[in-house]
């Protein structure tokens, strides 16, 4: 029984090019299926190609959604890594 | 992940071009995996080099396989060559993709513990991704 989650979180910096990628590593450690919205874009979050192209500025809503075994600690560690990694610039 | 992962080798006719886009690639993964640039001739000029290939092809097998990148066509010629003469060509894929973007897909996977197809295919997939 596969379960789904979902979060919301507002940006604090740009999704330049290393959090991009910080997100797209460590969602590729999950089985669950995970993307991020933004605006009217979606990506997959295990590309990080998919996740820069979104261009997710500062003060921007994102939503981050799971689904399989493990979304809920896929969204709560991707989470916490676009709330730091987006503190920084890169 | 306490396995090794695979690594990636980026050939290129310019080594500035190929320890560039390694810098890039290892800085948007974290750092994690083995990239080995093979840029240029052995005299530093603009070019391919088959020694340079063969190196960075030893240095860049942990044990779970290469993914070799060559920037344009041409490249590949000097890939194919040294593949014929290297003893586990079939731990080495070489893949069809835009350089840069290849580069850095392929290095994200291979830190996320993707297993040698996965980060060749993340490679190649880069060819689709829009940039706007």
């Amino acid at each position: 029984m596969p379960a789904s989650c979902e979060q919301e979180i507002t940006l604090t910096g740009d999704l330049h090019a290393r959090p991009a990628g910080a997100l797209a590593v460590a969602a590729g450690r999950f089985a669950a299926i995970i993307s991020v919205t933004a605006g009217d874009r979606t990506a997959d979050a295990k590309s990080v190609l998919s996740v820069m192209g979104l261009g997710a500025t500062s003060g921007q809503h994102v939503t981050v959604s799971a689904a399989g075994p493990d979304a809920q600690e896929a969204v709560a560690a991707l989470v916490a890594i676009l709330s730091e990694a987006t503190k920084v610039g890169g | 992940m306490t396995t090794a992962s695979v690594g990636i080798v980026l050939v290129s006719h310019s080594a500035e071009l190929a320890e560039g886009t390694a810098n890039l690639a290892a800085q948007v993964s974290g750092g994690t995996v083995t990239i080995v640039a093979a840029g240029g001739t052995d005299d530093g000029d603009l070019g391919t080099s088959a020694a340079k290939v063969e190196d960075a092809l030893r240095q860049a097998d942990q044990g779970a396989g290469v993914v070799v990148l060559p920037d344009l066509g041409s490249a590949v010629l000097t890939v194919r060559a040294v593949l014929e003469d290297y003893g586990t060509a079939g731990s080495i894929l070489l893949a069809d993709a835009p350089f840069v973007e290849g580069a850095v897909a392929a290095t994200v996977i291979a830190a996320a513990g993707g297993d040698l197809k996965a980060v060749a295919a993340a490679a190649e997939e880069a060819r689709h991704a829009r940039k706007l």
